[in-house]
Parts: structure tokens; sequence; C-alpha cells
């Protein structure tokens, strides 16, 4: 029986692809970019935010292209994105000119500001809602209020407001600031005077600056910042906060303009942003709360506190916890090169198996007898021992198991 | 390490000199292999200029000529200092991480116009993901492609070395996984870079140590740590112990680059690349109970397949060399060159080839 080399490869991927698109050819009509930007925004938020990315149409267009697939969405935006020239930079912004649509503080009752819920169901029963089934159109619930609200201004696309539209659009008071103002938390340090280290251009070395890791965070995905987040919580690590303030809003774009150099806003990206007070003191002396600080494009909560969590446990330099261990966290976390690696293993791996194979035999014919069978079949070759020769465990030639599973490959 | 030589005519640096270009526009060409000038004020006037050659909307070979200089830029920091493993910054592509993009943002940096691309995975042009590889290279680096390795002036590999010698025009660029054979020992990277920096490869020797232990071999399969130029520790990726030989004296400039991890090395032609070993426990190659199905070889790395019919049925792994051999059943891996008997992996016996390979010395060559 004659091996055949397989000559299709190009037209194999082809018709997998179409498989793929296939399975979006239902009857129904397809999926508009308005209704993913609209009634999935939380969707596109999430492969904006982990793609790296402001940018809610190309998002709906790219959760549309991966059939709802979060992680390949982002994956989608950042490849795009790696395409495009970078043009300028944007002035730094000042959270507190977020427009909050939505900001509670759970450290205190009251806050100057108020308390703003905003659109939530945080505080309902979680039930499934059978009148969504089949309903007709959907009806908005506040279509009567009576509210006033200048956040038309966010969407009548780039413009050059003044400072006064600036100020019209009310300053909340950073609760965080409130506190440091009495020295109960430690200052934030400087804004860096060099350049920010930006890690879409740099790689990320160890030990990472602080900015570095805030943006690997801000990239980092959401179920990886939630896990590890929540690990630190739940014991394998100091931080359990206490939120100054979790906030969601339109935080205002600013370039500087070409000729009057003047600041100029011309647009606004959606996101959230929390400060955490964390109670671990440094200093006897001088006790001061730690902090830790979250902010994620687009609306996701969960991500920016367990940024926060994070940021703070990173920040606790004890590395005791994989919470606190940046490299630890920052190797793990981003969406692209976890998933990439892990789905990696799909790839035929048929060469390392066979030298893995190569191993295994070869040990089970020197515990056998030490002169090789010519030719002789090996009596088991099934793949269920790749993983005793891989790791060190189990399954070796009678040997205890010391070796500690090294061997990972 | 000898003076080298080396045939690494796609890596063209002329602007080196330069501070790193500031304006955010794709300002100027990067030598006669390749780069396409933008001269443009606006995007629209950009893209305009770019019809020809490649992929409509993106720049020649995908990549910007900035990332293409800093990838050139680390490859040559990575030629100068054999074994040592520079960061770049890796661009997010296409192509899922894991999944060969350290290779193709190298293979783009080095392609010009006028280059022969040959892609493989496993040992086989047409696997899936090769053909993925090669059709992005094609589509937006207008360049020809071959299965054939002698045709090639660039090799982007998955885990093989070809079985035909490579000579000193020729690239291999070989995709890595995992860019730190210290990795086994201690999962830090920030600690092996100390022990890099220090040459402090205890840990290593103690690892194969125990193994011998505890195992009575070095139980590394394929991943073999090797030394480079008597200095730097090295990852060669996943290339099965076969391939390991032929790192060491070849002709052709060895690339290995990891996407994911955002590092580039080299192993430039005559450099010397010596696998970790014992006295009493000597470096060995894969062995194989039986020749080619197909083309007869015993001096080539092979692979089973496991058929419908329960037989398992060993065949070469390098699909193009085999069919080569198919037609002339004697072609040797160096039938290409000027000069015979170039060695390169494990050599080509006389007679036939599993009578002879001793089972603990398989491919101990020095």
């Amino acid at each position: 029986m004659g091996y055949v080399a397989v000559t299709a490869g190009e037209e194999l991927i082809e018709r997998a692809a179409d498989l793929f698109d296939a399975q979006r050819a239902d009857d129904e009509p397809p999926v508009t970019l308005d209704q993913f930007d609209g009634q999935l925004a939380r969707l596109t938020a999430q492969a904006m935010s982990e793609g790296g990315l402001y940018a809610p149409r190309l998002a709906a267009l790219a959760v549309k292209q991966a059939q709802g697939d979060s992680v390949e969405a982002a994956f989608l935006l950042r490849a795009y994105r790696s395409t495009l020239e970078r043009w300028d930079e944007t002035e730094p912004v000042d959270p507190d000119e977020l427009f909050a649509t939505r900001r509670v503080s759970p450290a205190y009752k009251d806050v100057p500001g108020g308390q703003i819920l905003g659109p939530t169901k945080d505080y309902t029963q979680r039930l499934l809602d059978f009148g969504l089934v089949d309903e007709g159109t959907v009806t908005d619930p506040t279509a009567d209020w009576d509210i006033a609200t200048d956040r038309d201004d966010g969407e009548s696309g780039p413009e050059e407001p003044g400072h006064d539209e600036k100020d019209q659009r009310g300053r909340l008071t950073n609760v965080m600031q409130v506190l440091r103002d009495e020295g109960l938390v430690a200052p934030a340090g400087d804004p860096p005077t060099e350049e920010p280290v930006d890690t879409t251009r740099e790689p990320v070395t160890h030990p990472p600056e602080r900015e570095a890791v805030l943006q690997e965070l801000a990239r980092g995905e959401t179920g990886a910042i939630t896990a590890l987040g929540y690990s630190a919580l739940r014991g394998y690590g100091q931080v359990h906060p206490t939120l100054a303030e979790v906030r969601v809003g339109q935080l205002p774009v600013q370039v500087e303009h070409p000729y009057t150099s003047d600041q100029v806003r011309v647009t606004d990206t959606g996101v959230t942003e929390t400060e955490a007070i964390v109670p671990v003191y440094e200093k006897r002396d001088d006790p001061q709360f730690a902090f830790g600080y979250g902010l994620t494009f687009g609306r996701n909560e969960r991500k920016a506190i367990g940024m926060s969590v994070l940021d703070a446990s990173i920040a606790l330099k004890g590395s005791d916890e994989p919470a606190e261990d940046p490299e630890f966290v920052l190797d793990t976390v981003d969406a692209m090169d976890a998933f990439g690696f892990i789905e990696h293993l799909k790839l035929p791996h048929y060469v390392t198996f066979e030298s893995i194979l190569d191993r295994i035999r070869t040990l089970r014919d020197d515990d056998a007898e030490p002169p090789r069978a010519e030719a002789a079949e090996p009596p088991d070759a099934t793949g269920s021992n790749e993983s005793s020769i891989d790791t060190g465990s189990g399954g070796g030639p009678g040997e205890t198991d010391s070796d500690g599973g090294e061997d990972g490959e | 390490m000898k003076p080298t030589r080396t045939g690494v005519r796609t890596v063209s640096e002329p602007d080196c000199g330069e501070s790193h270009a500031s304006d955010g526009t794709t300002g100027e060409a990067t030598g006669e292999s390749g780069g396409t000038p933008v001269e443009a004020e606006d995007v629209d006037g950009a893209l305009a200029a770019l019809d020809g050659a490649g992929l409509a909307g993106y720049n020649y070979a995908y990549l910007d000529e900035h990332t293409k200089r800093e990838v050139r830029r680390a490859v040559l920091k990575a030629i100068a200092i054999p074994g040592h493993q520079v960061p770049f910054a890796s661009r997010p592509m296409p192509l899922a991480r894991g999944w060969g993009t350290g290779g193709i943002q190298t293979t783009l940096s080095l392609l010009g116009p006028e280059d022969t691309l040959k892609v493989i995975d496993q040992g086989s042009d047409e696997s899936v993901n090769a053909a993925n590889i090669r059709r992005l290279a094609e589509r937006t680096a207008d360049v020809e492609t071959t299965t054939d390795t002698t045709a090639a002036d660039v090799i982007q590999t998955r885990h093989r070395i070809p079985e035909e010698v490579l000579d000193r025009d020729q690239v291999l660029v070989l995709q890595v996984p995992v860019t730190d054979p210290l990795r086994k020992v201690d999962p830090s990277d920030a600690a092996n870079r100390r022990r890099h920096a220090h040459a402090n490869y205890g840990k290593m020797w103690v690892h194969l140590y125990e193994n011998v232990v505890e195992y009575g071999e070095i139980q590394v399969a394929s991943r073999y740590p090797v030394t480079v130029a008597g200095r730097y520790l090295m990852d060669p990726s996943p290339i099965p112990r076969w391939d390991v030989p032929k790192l060491n004296d070849a002709d052709n400039l060895f690339l290995f680059a990891a996407g994911r991890e955002a590092r580039i090395y080299a192993v430039p032609p005559h450099t010397d690349v010596e696998p970790l070993a014992f006295d009493d426990r000597p470096f060995q190659v894969e062995r194989f109970d039986a020749p080619c199905e197909a083309c007869g070889a015993t001096d080539t790395y092979r692979t089973a397949v496991e058929t419908d019919e329960g037989d398992r049925l060993v065949v070469c792994n390098d699909t193009s060399f085999c069919l080569k051999r198919r037609e002339d059943a004697g072609l040797a891996k160096d039938h290409h060159l000027d000069r015979d008997g170039v060695d390169w992996g494990p050599g080509t016996p006389d007679a036939d080839d599993t009578d002879q390979e001793p089972a603990t010395n398989g491919g101990d060559r020095t």
C-alpha cells in the first residue's frame, strides 16, 4: 500500500471555511451591525476591550464575522489594528472628565455627586424573561420619562467643544481624592516624565513598569482577569479591597489641534473605571491604604474590578501568590496569547510525537532486556503513554516518580 | 564561533544607523529586497499608491515598513549574538499566536518580490497551517512559492529541518513555541535571563542528570537543549533530535522566531552547536524500525501512519524529498551541491541502515 502525500491543502482550507460560513446561512435575515452595536453592546465591548481598539462599528463586524466568539472577534480587531499606521497620540485625559451614566461608591453611603445606579439589572432577580421569546419590537420603557440629558453631545460626532461645555458636563468628585486629601491613601505617584512604555510596541520585560502592567491588564481576557482577581479574594492573596467607586460613562478623546495647539475633543470612548482601596499598609509609622486601578473599554464592570484587584496585588511586590506575581499574571491574561497557544495543540504534532514515542520505547526496551529486538514492533504504542514520558509521572519503567514533571514538552 | 560567511542576502538594512523615524508615516523604502515607499499626505493617498503587488489595502508583505525594519534589526542582533534571545515587538498578525506568527513576521520582513518561499509544517508542504501561511505570503508579498527545498530562498518551517542540505544562500526560519530551554526547570523568564547572562546552566545539567538517575537515559524527546558557539543554551524549537546535528557548522543561516513570546534568535552559518549530553550518556537521535514505505529511505526521519486496516506504515516525514526519492531512490541529501559528502544530520550509510544503527549511539556522529 502506497502512501500518497496530501496535495489538496489549499482546497481543504477553503472548503472548511465555506462550511463555517454555511453555519450562518439559515433563512433568517442576517444580523445587522446596528443590532450588535445596540442590542449586544456588551459583546462588542468585550471584543474592543480585549482587542485594545475602540471601534464599535468594527467590533460589531468582528463579532458578526466570528459568529459571536468574543476572543476571536478581539483577535480580528488586533490583527486589523496592527496594519494601521499610527498617526498621532491623544492627550492624557483626566478620568474626572468622565460623563458618567452609572456611578456607585461602595465606600460611602453617599458621596458628592450622588450614587447613580444608571442602567443595570444588578439588583433584580435573574429570571429568564420569556416575554423576549417572540417580542415584536423592542419598546423603550423610559420613553415617557422626563429627563434632560446632554449625552447627545457625545454622539454628534467629532466637534470642538469649548471648555465651557466641559464644565457643563459636571465633574463628579473623585472619591479616592477625598481620601487622598485626608492622607489616608498612598499618593498615586507622579506621572512618568518619560514617554510611557507601550506594550504594543515593546515587549514586556520583568519586573514591568506599572504602566505596562495596567496596559496588559486593560487588554486582558475578561475571564482570566476575573478568575485571577477572584483568586486573590478567595484567599490566594492579601487584597480584599473596598471600591472607592465604579463608574461607567463616556471619556473624551482629546488631541492637540495641529494649527492652534489647543486641546480639542474629537470623540468619546465608552469606558468602565474603578478605583479600589486596599487595607494593606506599607509603613507602620505612617499607615496609608494601598490602592488599585481598573479601566476597560466599554461596559465591563467585572473586568475593571478584577483589574483593580490585580493591580493592587502586583503592587504589593509579594509574589507569594499567583495574583501577586506580575510575570505570572501578565504571561497568562492575554487572550490572544492564551487562546492561540491553547488551540495550537490542534495542529499536527506527529513529528514531536514520534520523537516522544521513540523515547518511551527506548526506556521500555532498556527495562526489558539490554539488546533491542531487531525491528520488533513495540508492545504498546498507544497515545496514553505520551503523558508518562512527558511528565515523568506514572507509567515509567517501574521507577519512582520524583522528577516533578519537569519535562513538559 | 568561526567567522560567519553569511549568505544573508535578503537581510538588508541600509538605514539602520538612522534614528527611529517618529513622524508616523511610512517613509523610506528599505533597500533592494522589498519595501514599498509610501509618500502621501493622507490614508486614501497612501492606499492608492499601494496598488500593484500584494493585497489591496495592505502594505507590501503585510507589515508596515517600520515593523519590518525592527524585525530585521532584531535578526541582525540575533546573528551577532548566536543563541541569544532578542526581544522584539511582535505584532498581532492575522494568524493565531502560537501558530507561526513569529515565523511569518520574520519571513515577511526578509522577503522581496524576487524571492522564492517554501513553507513546511511537520515536514509537509501541504499541511493545513503551512498552506495558510504560504498563502498569506503569496497574497501580500507577491513571491513565488515552491515545495522544492533546493529551489527556495527562504524556508519557513515548524518542527523540522529539511532532509536536503541547505546551502549558504538559504535562510531557514523556524517557528518557536517556547524560546527558553530553561523554562523546563524554572518558569520565570526574569530568573532565566539572569541565568543566561551568567551562563549559569547548572540547573539544566542537574535536570538531565536526574533524568539519567531516574530512567537511565536523558529522556528529552524533541526541543533538545543545545549549546551555541560555546556560550548560550538554546532551545532549537521542537525539532526532533534527528535534526539537531544539522544545526552544527551548517552552510545556511537558521533564524528562530517566537511571535507569542516576542523573541528572535539565530544560529549563523558555521557555528558550533552542541547538544547537552554526558560522556557516558551520549546524545542519541530517534531510531526507526523500518525503511520508508514509499521510497525505501533509511536515512530520513520517519513518522508512523496508522491505517484504517490497523496497519502501521512508516514513511518519510519530509514529503517533498520523499517524492524525489521515489523517482530516484539513490538521491543523496547533497545531490544539488557542487561538492559531495556534505554531512547533514545523521549520515547516509551504504548498507541497510536498520542493521547498523546502534541503539545507544544512533546519531552521535562526532
